[in-house]
């Protein structure tokens, strides 16, 4: 009896112990991109019991699987109601990958946007456009979401930066994240040469974008490449720069 | 003849027996069923692109193993001291110049050990899946790549390489391991006093859940809002008694890419060998005293 | 004074029992001497406190109050158990190893090692007469041969001291011809041996000194021969004796104060008609 009291005892002396470094662990794994996960009551009822049950007990990249492949078996079957409920519940679940967050965004904004405009049930082109442009803004939400999870990696930037350039023709938006996403550890050298891309498109810009691209043309050879040519050579000559201040025609 | 307090010797004969008991007891059909599974899930994903199949078998593998081994640490562990006690084998051992403490940390390197050698197992047969399906995709695309400049073909089987295996998985599977070492030591704690090991396995399973919601208890705990004085203790019970497992679960978000530095890893790992002694030496303090 | 091989100083036992008041007392004051090279029999009834005693002494059981000591250190030293080898009522070894690896084992635990360690196993396998069977799993041992690798066991670290609970139990007779044959190779040699018993009979053939408890009391403790000696009575064993002969005793017993109170044929134990039995058929 008294040895069960000091194994108590013991037992919370410990807990009183380590709950202060078990505080600061977290919260240093926390701010490494661990444990973001929100199980919450909303998630459950999405996933059922028992899948709740398994995320909670370090199944949770697993149950995201099978839910991706069921979302992923949805999309085959065109049912894209079906497609964004999933991907939601993905995303929730497994918010640190990059994958499920691109997907998700592709899904709408590329293959649901296009099946929107063959659908024949809508009764017309405006209608059409209408369900267009919501799975354009579902695929950005997408996205941004995944950004606010992942601020640390550039890929979601850029996906962000082609859905904004491609599809929504904001050219200065696609700009502003091709360079955030250059500035980030990781990131690939051509999204700082995307970033002035986009913005010699922007209209308003131009004055900018003549900056950077010159800027990237004065590294060197290797930055020198047909396209940053051919949108310098556009932009020069809407500036009227001084024809002493513009590149040469062809490379020495 | 002066007695030793303390022989490896001794331990090491507990250990390999621990080791050889678990052994026949047939729990390796764990890593039969882990090598079906792995096999199996390659077959629904030959409708996916690489990535999402690296993705899918490694959340699969890692998954799996981190269940597996925090299962078999549990199952083993509970039923070391009943077995010993109900077959009266633990008179032989005791009645031998063996301390008491030595006993209990043959048993737990008994488990520990078979702990790693399934871990390791486990990883190996993962391992060689990844690289096997590594191959053959990298194959597939030097066909399917042919005519390609080479610097293209390069970069695509790179990217290929890089989705299959990153060594940010190493101290993933560490801190599985360390986890399992920590349910297994306080299931041996458990069972210094439980009555059977179907009561231990069953505190265990409940010790399990409650462990990966005790951040949750924690952090309510800790924090200044207006909950009453029974929530507030409560919480507090929780969070005191009840291991934090949730710290123990990297593993999901490293196989979505998160690295951990090196730092946070050491500490965790030091975490987990704190725990794991701790529950030990409880383990110690029930089992010094125990009427047999 | 030579040390006491066992001391057991006023020892009480009681377990609490969970969930009740009462108290089950399976030890009460109990003093208990075995002297070094004597074979000592506790005898009593089930449940009447010789295996908590037991236990007691080994370490396996702390006392309520009272102590127990072998050769002089109290049994809640561990180093007091290098001394003593101990073969469990019923023993169960592990099912998964050999004769010889559960030898290996335990002399493992005992501090041998390398080929001190091995001579000792083959020495024992030898002694318990198990080297048939060493290499077999004891999974597949029966119940006499469980004993004699329990026996094995327990003399592995050469103790001065053995402690055997109920080493004939469920045994059959052949069986524990050989284990009470063992027990008297080991006092021969000088090694002192406790053993708990509640067939009498066996006992009293090997046992110097016998001690009866009872509801964890020593209702009677001496050498064999004195407690079991009718003072007053005599027994002659005859062989050939004639009609005559037998009258003349009838005739010379009625002519003095002595009683003649029975005249039978000795008897041969059932157990002495089956040795000779089975051992008839194994020549053959």
């Amino acid at each position: 009896m008294i040895r069960a009291l000091l194994v108590a005892v013991l037992l919370l002396a410990f807990g009183a112990v380590r709950v202060p470094i078990e505080s600061s662990i977290s919260a240093q794994h926390r701010s490494a991109y661990f444990h973001e996960t929100k199980l919450g009551l909303d998630l459950r009822e999405q996933i059922g019991q028992l899948g709740f049950l398994a995320a909670l007990s370090g199944f949770r990249s697993l149950v995201a699987d099978v839910i991706f492949i069921q979302a992923h078996v949805a999309w085959e079957r065109t049912e894209w109601g079906r497609v964004l409920l999933l991907f939601r519940e993905v995303t929730t679940l497994q918010p640190r990958l990059i994958l499920f967050w691109d997907m998700a965004a592709w899904h709408m904004a590329w293959n649901a946007s296009v099946a929107a405009m063959r659908d024949t049930t809508l009764p017309n082109d405006a209608m059409r456009r209408k369900a267009q442009q919501e799975y354009f803004a579902l695929g950005k939400d997408f996205l941004e979401r995944g950004i606010k999870n992942n601020p640390d990696r550039p890929q979601l930037y850029e996906a962000l930066a082609r859905l904004c350039k491609d599809k929504l023709g904001d050219h200065s938006a696609a700009a502003r994240l091709y360079a955030q996403a250059a500035k980030l550890e990781g990131a690939p050298e051509f999204d700082e040469r995307f970033a002035a891309y986009e913005l010699s498109y922007a209209p308003g810009q131009e004055r900018a974008a003549y900056d950077a691209l010159l800027a990237l043309y004065q590294r060197g050879s290797h930055e020198r490449l047909p396209t940053l040519l051919k949108r310098l050579k556009i932009l020069e000559k809407k500036l009227d720069i001084p024809l002493d201040q513009r590149i040469p025609d062809h490379e020495p | 003849m002066k007695h030793r307090a303390f022989s490896p010797v001794r331990i090491a004969a507990l250990t390999g027996n621990t080791f050889t008991e678990l052994v026949r007891l047939k729990v390796f059909y764990f890593l039969l069923i882990f090598a079906l599974l792995l096999i199996g899930s390659s077959i629904f994903m030959a409708q996916l692109s690489f990535q999402q199949e690296f993705q899918v078998l490694k959340d699969v593998s890692l998954g799996a193993m981190s269940i597996f081994t925090s299962l078999l640490a549990i199952v083993a562990t509970a039923q070391l001291l009943p077995r010993d006690m109900e077959e009266r084998t633990i008179y032989t051992i005791l009645a031998k110049p063996v301390p008491r403490y030595e006993y209990l940390a043959g048993k737990l390197a008994g488990v520990l050990l078979l702990l790693l050698v399934s871990l390791l197992a486990m990883t190996a047969v993962f391992l060689a899946v990844l690289f096997v399906r590594q191959e053959m995709l990298a194959s597939e695309t030097l066909r399917q790549t042919t005519g390609l400049r080479p610097e293209q073909v390069q970069e695509a089987v790179r990217a290929l390489k890089a989705s299959a295996f990153s060594a940010n998985l190493l101290p993933g599977i560490v801190v599985v391991y360390l986890k399992a070492a920590l349910l297994a030591s306080l299931t041996l704690f458990i069972s210094t006093f439980a009555t059977s090991n179907i009561f231990t396995i069953f505190v265990m399973v409940f010790i399990y859940f409650i462990g990966h919601l005790q951040a949750t208890a924690r952090e309510y705990w800790l924090q200044e809002n207006s909950a009453g004085w029974i929530a507030k203790t409560f919480l507090a019970l929780v969070a005191l008694a009840f291991p934090d497992l949730q710290l123990f679960n990297l593993v999901d978000d490293i196989v979505a890419g998160t690295t951990i530095p090196n730092g946070l890893f050491a500490q965790t790992a030091l975490l987990g060998c704190v725990y794991t002694s701790v529950y030990f030496f409880f383990a110690w303090v029930v089992f010094y005293g125990k009427e047999l | 004074m030579t040390e006491p091989a066992v001391a057991v100083r006023s020892l009480t036992k009681v377990f609490p029992i969970p969930f009740r008041r009462t108290k089950l007392v399976a030890v009460r004051g109990l003093d208990l001497e075995v002297a070094p090279g004597q074979v000592y029999g506790l005898l009593g009834p089930n449940g009447s406190g010789k295996s908590t005693t037991l236990k007691i002494i080994l370490g396996l059981v702390s006392p309520t109050s009272g102590s127990t000591a072998i050769f002089g250190r109290d049994s809640r030293e561990v180093g007091s158990r290098e001394a003593v080898g101990f073969l469990p009522e019923n023993p169960y070894f592990y099912k998964y190893l050999t004769g010889a690896e559960t030898l290996r084992f335990y002399g493992k635990l005992c501090g041998l090692r390398g080929s001190a360690l091995k001579n000792r196993v083959e020495e024992l396998l030898h002694l318990v007469g198990l080297q048939d069977a060493r290499d077999r799993r004891l999974g597949g041992y029966s119940k006499g041969m469980l004993q004699r690798i329990g026996l094995a066991q327990a003399l592995l670290q050469e103790p001065r001291l053995v402690v055997l609970d109920e080493p004939t139990a469920g045994v059959d007779p052949a069986g524990s011809r050989d284990i009470r044959d063992l027990i008297l190779d080991l006092k021969r040699r000088g090694i002192t041996v406790l053993l708990s018993s509640h067939l009498l009979a066996q006992v009293q053939e090997i046992c110097d000194r016998v001690g009866i408890l009872a509801h964890g009391l020593l209702v009677r403790e001496g050498r064999v021969e004195d407690l079991l000696a009718i003072e007053d009575q005599t027994e002659l064993i005859l062989q050939n004796a004639t009609p005559e002969v037998l009258a003349q005793i009838a005739a010379l017993v009625e002519k003095s104060p002595a009683q003649l109170l029975e005249t039978r044929q000795p008897q041969t134990t059932l157990e002495r008609l089956f040795l000779e039995a089975t051992n008839n058929t194994e020549k053959k």
